[in-house]
């Protein structure tokens, strides 16, 4: 017998093995964790500028999932690719950075010191620079102040 | 008769010893140390509004890879439901497999799904 079931409130997984077909080009999922994204995700904002608003301007135009399908596998082949030269390039600041947000409650403002270490290494081997867009203008931005109020209680 | 040598003086000069600072630098140090710590907190709260925008930046930045990898998963289910679909109504003529429930063009998520 079936009855209806809200899909999040459901005790059992929502599981469906059916592959996806075979006339959609296949691409990997990014199997990052969300440390290791949070870490990632300005140089993401600035290496996959373009593929990333070409998605969300598809996404404006319509909200059916197979409507940009094109779009959205560009976003995630750009952000793996993003993902293996970080590796490949900056693997320990990249680890030192994300594993002290994972213990940091995932905040940026406590772990200062390995995210500068890793954005001079992003900066000198890839180029990229981290910008918040918005930031006061003729101002440090947040993460290049060197004593701010907020930091870590413990030292 | 006097004491030899003479009476003690008489002590009428006041004995006000010094009872530390007078009440106007106690005000005023205080209304100092206030306005410090207001600017202080003045500080952290423009502070406190940049760490909240270099949040919400770096969740924005993340938002078309999660909706790229959630779409894959949502027109993979869809595909595999309207195939089951087809499957069960292939007798019934006229049927339209995956066809929505409005009037309407736009896309409408599902907020139901059936668990078998």
């Amino acid at each position: 017998m079936s009855t209806f079931h809200d899909g999040s409130t459901s005790s059992h997984p929502y599981k469906e093995p059916s592959p996806l077909p075979s006339s959609i080009p296949k691409v990997d999922e990014l199997g990052t964790t969300s440390a290791p994204l949070k870490s990632a995700a300005f140089f993401i904002g600035a290496y996959c500028k373009g593929y990333n608003e070409d998605f969300m301007l598809c996404k404006a135009e319509n909200r059916d999932p197979a409507h940009c399908l094109t779009e959205g596998r560009k976003v995630t082949r750009c952000a793996q690719d993003l993902i293996t030269k970080m590796r490949e390039n900056c693997l320990k600041q990249f680890d030192e950075h994300w594993k002290c947000l994972e213990g940091n409650n995932q905040e940026y403002n406590r772990c200062r010191k390995p995210e500068r270490a890793l954005n001079n290494c992003m900066f000198e081997k890839l180029g990229l620079i981290k910008t918040i867009p918005g930031s006061p203008p003729g101002q440090k931005q947040i993460h290049e102040v060197e004593n701010p109020i907020f930091t870590r209680v413990q030292k | 008769m006097p004491p030899a040598g003479g009476f003690e003086n008489v002590k009428y000069k006041r004995n006000l010893p010094f009872r530390g600072p007078s009440g106007l630098v106690i005000l005023g140090g205080v209304t100092a140390i206030c306005a410090y710590g207001f600017y202080r907190i003045g500080l952290g709260n423009l502070e406190k509004r940049e760490l909240q925008r270099e949040n919400v930046w770096s969740r924005i930045h993340l938002v078309p890879l999660l909706l790229a990898e959630g779409d894959r998963d949502a027109y993979r289910r869809q595909l595999a439901a309207d195939a089951r679909e087809r499957e069960i109504m292939k007798d019934v003529k006229d049927w339209e497999v995956g066809k929505s429930v409005y009037n309407d063009a736009r896309y409408a998520p599902i907020d139901k799904i059936v668990i078998l």
